[in-house]
């Protein structure tokens, strides 16, 4: 009975703590104008619920270790992360709270890009131009270059941050493959020679979409044709040869092709079992952290398609409905500080690429970076920047995804 | 009058939240179903989402697969969990210390997550898991790859073992009591007029057990049908289960057939709740025996 009554009172207290937090952020001031020293003290005491991709130790970590304790010291402003497995459920999230005009949303952070952007926005899921607002933003970042000003194809307009950058990169274990392949069609080959040791994640997933993506680029030329929007009367026709090539190389997958693994964590799974030697993902400092943690084995390594592989960059945003938004955008220009973007550059937090421009930093800053040991499986800085290849337009990655499984899967 | 109706006034609160809840939440998907989707834009009223999935093939193989492994899932679970309690009935009255034991690991698979469940079964049945690393250890298999595919295999094996392990101590939880208290009130009765332990058993304890036993199958019948999370983990990329079918078409066929994936959520609904009224039926037909009232 004492425990109900408690439970009773811990809710009601909660509920009263949330009615106050909601009203200090209704004062009517136009965050998206205001003075950056107003933002901060509004910020101040604000508790942001970060919703973002969970699936990785070390990312997780990065935020749980590194940014939050920062924020909360420096700023006063608590970070909550709340992991996710895809971040379109958010999105779904969003768009039923926008159904029933729900003005006071959980979700004040959110980590996006791509196809999940592309829908947010043209939803308006998202709160408004803020960018600009960021000292840090403006400071820092080449906000010009082709690869911060579109997202999959889509300008972001100030709807989101750029937090990093990513790159597809193939992982591999050296002792099982002492030559890896540099092209989708040696590693066709490769596939034939060794039954059952390669697969990837099935397409919805984003590794499995961009393997695809991959095998698009270099079996039909390219992708200068693909950006424009899209014609599906013409790109059917032009798409064969992508699905002939996966169907090619299907029998000769782990369990002939039958069944993918639904995420790249199984992906992993199974490449850290021994099952299969190659997996791959968007994190090029990852192999060398999974090695590391004891997961991979330590003759793992990673390897980039001579022709490039794609690389795209990953933004932070505000919802609608953020009932934290003053907290949310010191959050955002805190992420996006030398500080935070170095230490996320060191593989010992995370190791991935920065979304500030090199040229804008200080020098010494500058020497710090290049000071970083990024792990024995990762590839030089150079290396990955040599083999990049822009992303399509996202309604291109909708229509592949939709197609693989049409002319792949069910074959 | 106020004694009388105390009861329902008292369940009265929980009873709103459900139907608020669960109805509200049925209303909506039925509504997104027909197109009627504000938030992105759609108002105009069709059946075409229903038309766009009775006519496709992907549909009605998910559907099949769904009816299947959920059949063989509750069928595996519902005898496993007669036998469990059966097995416990008769060492009732040994108090040791392995018999407790049992019990508890019987137990065990109530209280672990869905997922949890289907995340072990992978781990234990994988081509290189736990299992098939000790059959070669003890050199049973040659090698790993010999292991029969248990998981995400296209029979769904990996989906109803692990239901089958999840649901049984459900099933004896239900049935249990009813066994136990059959056993005490009529064996002796019965022993009375020569029947023997298998008589008692088939002609008295069974039509007793079947409505318990038959509405408990119901329940991890129709929970197997609609679940997500085992399918997807444990299933195969095509064709998928209903539930994982619905999922994949709202989370990642643009914002367009999110409609399709309503309609899949409310055909599961509906045969559901036709399975639930035949089960109804049945248990009236088979179990008067056992009803008290």
């Amino acid at each position: 009975m004492l425990l109900i009554i408690l439970s009773i009172f811990l809710v009601l207290t909660g509920c009263s703590q949330v009615q106050k937090r909601s009203d200090s952020s209704a004062v009517p001031t136009n965050l998206l104008k205001a003075d950056w020293n107003e933002v901060l003290t509004q910020a101040k005491g604000q508790t942001v619920n970060m919703y973002m991709w969970g699936g990785s130790e070390s990312i997780n970590r990065y935020m749980d270790e590194w940014i939050a304790p920062r924020l909360k010291k420096d700023y006063g402003v608590t970070l909550n992360r709340v992991p996710v497995n895809d971040i379109n459920d958010v999105i779904n999230k969003l768009l039923a709270e926008k159904q029933v005009n729900k003005t006071d949303g959980s979700v004040d952070l959110i980590w996006i890009n791509g196809e999940n952007f592309k829908n947010a926005k043209e939803h308006q899921l998202l709160w408004g131009s803020f960018d600009k607002q960021l000292p840090n933003f403006n400071q820092y970042i080449d906000a010009n270059t082709p690869d911060i000003k579109d997202d999959f194809g889509l300008p972001t307009e100030g709807y989101e941050a750029p937090w990093g950058k990513a790159q597809f990169v193939f992982i591999y274990d050296s002792n099982k493959i002492k030559i890896p392949p540099t092209s989708m069609l040696q590693l066709a080959n490769w596939v034939k020679q060794n039954p059952g040791k390669f697969t990837y994640p099935a397409p919805p997933d984003f590794t499995g979409s961009a393997f695809v993506r991959h095998a698009l680029y270099e079996t039909t030329g390219g992708y200068q044709q693909y950006m424009k929007p899209l014609d599906s009367k013409t790109l059917t026709p032009q798409l064969t040869p992508v699905w002939d090539y996966l169907k090619s190389i299907k029998p000769f997958l782990w369990r002939e092709g039958s069944t993918y693994p639904e995420s790249l964590a199984k992906l992993d799974q199974l490449y850290a079992n021994g099952e299969v030697w190659m997996t791959m993902g968007y994190d090029p400092a990852r192999a060398s952290n999974e090695i590391k943690k004891g997961t991979f084995p330590v003759s793992t390594r990673t390897f980039v398609l001579e022709k490039g592989t794609l690389a795209n960059t990953h933004y932070l945003s505000i919802p609608f409905n953020s009932t934290h938004r003053a907290g949310a955008m010191v959050a955002i220009n805190f992420m996006l500080s030398p500080e935070a973007q170095i230490a996320k550059f060191d593989p010992v937090n995370w190791g991935e690429d920065m979304s500030l421009d090199l040229k804008k930093m200080s020098p010494e800053d500058q020497k710090r970076i290049s000071g970083i040991d990024r792990g024995i499986a990762t590839l030089s800085v150079g290396e990955l920047a040599s083999h990049r290849l822009p992303e399509l337009p996202s309604e291109y990655v909708d229509f592949l995804d939709t197609g693989w499984l049409d002319y792949v899967a069910r074959k | 009058m106020w004694q009388e109706s105390k009861p329902y006034w008292l369940v009265l609160p929980a009873v709103i939240v459900i139907m608020i809840l669960f109805f509200g939440g049925l209303i909506e998907g039925v509504a997104q179903s027909v197109g009627y989707f504000p938030a992105a834009g759609q108002f105009n009223f069709s059946t075409n989402a229903y038309h766009k999935l009775l006519i496709s093939k992907d549909f009605w193989l998910a559907l099949w697969l769904t009816l299947r492994i959920s059949f063989l899932s509750t069928l595996l679970a519902g005898i496993l969990g007669l036998g469990i309690s059966l097995f416990f009935l008769r060492n009732e009255r040994r108090k040791s210390r392995l018999r407790l034991w049992l019990q508890g690991l019987c137990n065990l698979p109530l209280v672990i997550p869905h997922f949890v469940g289907a995340y072990i079964m992978m781990l234990l049945l994988m081509q290189s898991g736990y299992v098939s690393r000790l059959c070669y250890y003890l050199g049973l298999i040659q090698q790993p790859e010999v292991f029969p595919v248990l998981t995400n295999d296209p029979t769904g094996w990996g989906v109803i073992l692990t239901y089958t392990w999840k649901e049984a101590p459900f099933i004896a939880l239900m049935v249990y009591p009813v066994l136990r208290k059959v056993y005490s009130d009529w064996q002796e009765v019965a022993k009375v007029f020569g029947a023997k332990p298998w008589q008692f058993f088939i002609e008295v304890s069974m039509p007793m057990l079947f409505p318990a036993w038959s509405s408990s199958c119901f329940i991890v019948f129709s929970f197997t049908f609609s679940a997500f999370e085992v399918p997807y983990l444990m299933g195969i990329t095509y064709p998928k289960m209903l539930p994982v079918l619905s999922y994949s078409l709202y989370t990642n066929g643009g914002w367009n057939r999110m409609p399709e994936a309503m309609a899949i959520n409310v055909l599961l609904t509906i045969i559901t709740a036709f399975l639930g009224i035949l089960a109804y039926k049945l248990n009236r037909r088979w179990g008067t025996p056992g009803r008290r009232s």
